[in-house]
């Protein structure tokens, strides 16, 4: 592990490396071949201390499940996940138990992922509460005070996300959606992790209510200089969050650049398509950029199309296409693209500048 | 020209726990042959209320018009009879809703969904109605359609499902067609899928579309007129263009910049996001007078409180009901 801890390689919190996910798949008869689904099929991202990753991409890109397998949430097929520096896949239930406090999950649906019968403050010191057992029984530690302590932090949570003292009594079901989504907050910062994993935060809300949301999101990582791996679909909230994107499409990351360079030069087909298909509200971007459509549903992700996932759709495809699946190659642009018809220097084969 | 449908002084009302509320409160608008206006709002404002009232579909014994008519080719749909009713639904008025699996019957074919339409209301035979659906859902892009026709609502995706929904809204060439979020369950290229076949279809048949939403970016890219509502009233009417780039309320104002937008250049600057403080307002503070926006309004004055803000309009036709409509 001495080696991993050069400079660069310090800053770097997660380094996720070729991770596979795939699902068995019963479809019917006896003697039929055991079928496999990739959801996620040899992925590598890291991300650094202090920023925020996106993973993009539509319903069944395996967005999620990639997040998933990085929190050993579900098992990965294949890979490596390190996390501060520690593989995190290799770790035994109870090291992981203690390790998990380094990664905190915001769910979606602040309806379904708080527990009715807990009063507020009890859903935000729960983390806390299952995290001093675990150390109890590795240090032995005595925990006279932790009582007192953990009350402190939970007070200085509740201040830290909006929530007024009082309301710690409450139970879910008395909060707005947008308030449950703050102890939801709370509650992954209880145990100080490095790395939080948004899964799609704000979708489930009320677009007024999105805004409280993001606009915390962004102070407390300011303020305590978080580390988020955000999973969303829609395009304007990552423009809005994240430093660096990675578009998924069928298990695979299509395209991998920064920020600003994704958003104004997409290179892959698919990132182009995607783009162009986010209505805006700007009417100067609605006259700079053609809508590219692009036809049909997702192919079926138990018989991917051979060679690039995205032939089957792309405007651009040539036979070519069809034949040998594409490397994640970098090219002169910065980007990261896995497309055979993406030049060295990064020139897409679609212009949807008009 | 006199409007395809006008809506004057409609008010409806819901019986709740906590007592009558006007879920819609003295709304007036009118929609033109062939155009398309758009309702925007957070949940709860009335926007789908609406859609059901035009629809003659209220919640049976708790919902009613109280006052008001809503003007379809001058008959007062209010009034018409319950039969009278069922043959402007789908003839010429019809809706799509936002979730297509729900909407559909799952024990029938897609195709006899959508020749149910035809033989209802177009009097066709078993025989012509199966054609003519095969037809239609060829036109909304239904691959392989003859075939399709044959499939279950379960063994297609939620963007084919919607297609089909679009399919038999449009069967009997309805002069209006409802369109309640029907792209907020999709994925973003399937939603753009939906919108480009959409304007073909209006293009072809000239109907005009209300499109319910609460995403501002489907405003701009499909509608020519929209309407803002908050707590079952109106709060701004006016030309997409206008209100967009310059809005005359502070709640539309707020919708507006509380939403990340993909602009036409990206830069380095990331402001933060336009709050809007607090919640929308309970069913029981409904219709009360004064703003009902004013807890949440920064520029919220004595008489916000004291009185509803009167439609205030300017030289563009856009309207605003706001006390303070010229500071915003």
């Amino acid at each position: 592990m001495e080696s991993r801890q050069t400079q660069d390689e310090h800053d770097t919190l997660l380094e996720v490396e070729n991770l596979t996910v795939r699902f068995p798949v019963k479809r019917g008869g006896l003697f039929r071949k055991k079928q496999w689904l990739h959801a996620v099929d040899d992925i590598s991202f890291t991300i650094k201390r202090g920023e925020t990753l996106a993973l993009v991409g539509e319903s069944g890109s395996g967005k999620t499940t990639a997040a998933l397998a990085v929190a050993r949430l579900v098992n990965a097929h294949a890979g490596h996940v390190h996390l501060n520096n520690q593989d995190f896949l290799a770790l035994d239930d109870e090291q992981l138990r203690t390790a998990r406090a380094g990664l905190q999950f915001i769910f979606q649906d602040p309806y379904s992922s708080l527990n009715p019968r807990l009063k507020a403050e009890a859903i935000v010191r729960e983390p806390l509460e299952s995290l001093k057992s675990s150390n109890r029984q590795n240090s032995g530690a005595s925990d006279a005070n932790t009582s007192q302590d953990h009350d402190r932090i939970v007070d200085e949570l509740f201040e830290a996300v909006g929530l007024r003292p009082e309301q710690k009594k409450l139970f879910p079901h008395q909060f707005s959606g947008g308030q449950r989504q703050r102890i939801g907050i709370a509650r992954a910062l209880a145990t100080e992790p490095a790395l939080i994993i948004c899964d799609e935060p704000v979708s489930a809300l009320d677009v007024a209510v999105q805004a409280q949301i993001l606009n915390l999101l962004r102070k407390l990582q300011t303020d305590r200089n978080l580390t988020y791996l955000f999973i969303s679909h829609d395009l304007g909230v990552v423009q809005h969050m994240c430093d660096t994107i990675a578009v998924m499409y069928m298990g695979k990351i299509v395209e991998y650049a920064d920020r600003l360079s994704l958003f104004n030069n997409p290179q892959h087909p698919y990132t182009a398509a995607l783009l162009s298909a986010v209505p805006s509200v700007d009417r100067n971007r609605r006259s700079k950029f053609k809508r590219i459509l692009i036809p049909g549903d997702m192919p079926d992700a138990i018989n991917p199309p051979p060679g690039c996932r995205f032939s089957s759709r792309c405007p651009a495809a040539q036979p070519a296409c069809e034949e040998s699946q594409p490397e994640l190659t970098a090219k002169k642009s910065g980007h990261l693209v896995a497309c055979h018809l993406v030049s060295e220097t990064g020139e897409s084969p679609i212009h949807f500048k008009r | 020209m006199s409007a395809l449908l006008s809506v004057e002084n409609l008010r409806i009302e819901l019986d709740t726990r906590a007592g009558v509320a006007p879920v819609i409160d003295d709304l007036s608008f009118s929609l033109n042959a062939g155009e398309t206006l758009s309702f925007v709002g957070e949940s709860g404002c009335g926007k789908s209320m609406t859609a059901l009232a035009i629809m003659g579909l209220l919640p049976e014994k708790i919902g009613r018009v109280a006052s008001g008519s809503i003007l379809f080719n001058g008959e007062d749909i209010t009034k018409a009879s319950d039969e009278r009713l069922r043959e402007i639904r789908g003839n010429d008025i019809s809706m799509i809703f936002q979730e297509p699996m729900t909407s559909l019957n799952p024990v029938f074919t897609i195709g006899e969904q959508v020749a149910e339409v035809l033989r209802r209301h177009q009097k066709l035979g078993r025989k012509a109605a199966w054609s003519t659906a095969v037809e239609l859902l060829n036109s909304v892009r239904i691959p392989d359609a003859a075939r399709r026709a044959k499939s279950y609502p379960h063994q297609l995706s939620g963007g084919q499902r919607q297609r089909v929904m679009i399919a038999m809204a449009l069967a009997c060439k309805p002069r209006i067609l409802i369109a309640d979020e029907p792209t907020t369950a999709l994925d973003v290229t399937i939603q753009a899928q939906i919108f480009d076949l959409l304007e073909d279809l209006q293009a072809q048949t000239g109907s005009a579309i209300i499109m319910i939403t609460h995403d501002m970016g489907v405003v701009a890219e499909i509608a020519e007129r929209m309407i803002v509502m908050y707590a079952g009233r109106m709060v701004e009417h006016g030309n997409v263009d206008d209100v967009l780039s310059r809005p005359r309320h502070p709640y539309t104002k707020g919708l507006i910049g509380c939403v990340p937008h993909l602009m036409a250049t990206l830069t380095d600057s990331r402001p933060e996001l336009t709050e809007i403080s607090g919640i929308v307002p309970g069913l029981n503070e409904f219709g009360q007078n004064a703003c009902l926006f004013a807890s949440r309004c920064n520029l919220v004055g004595q008489q916000c409180v004291q009185a509803r803000p009167k439609e205030k309009q300017f030289e563009n036709t856009q309207l605003s009901a706001c006390w303070h409509a010229e500071s915003v």
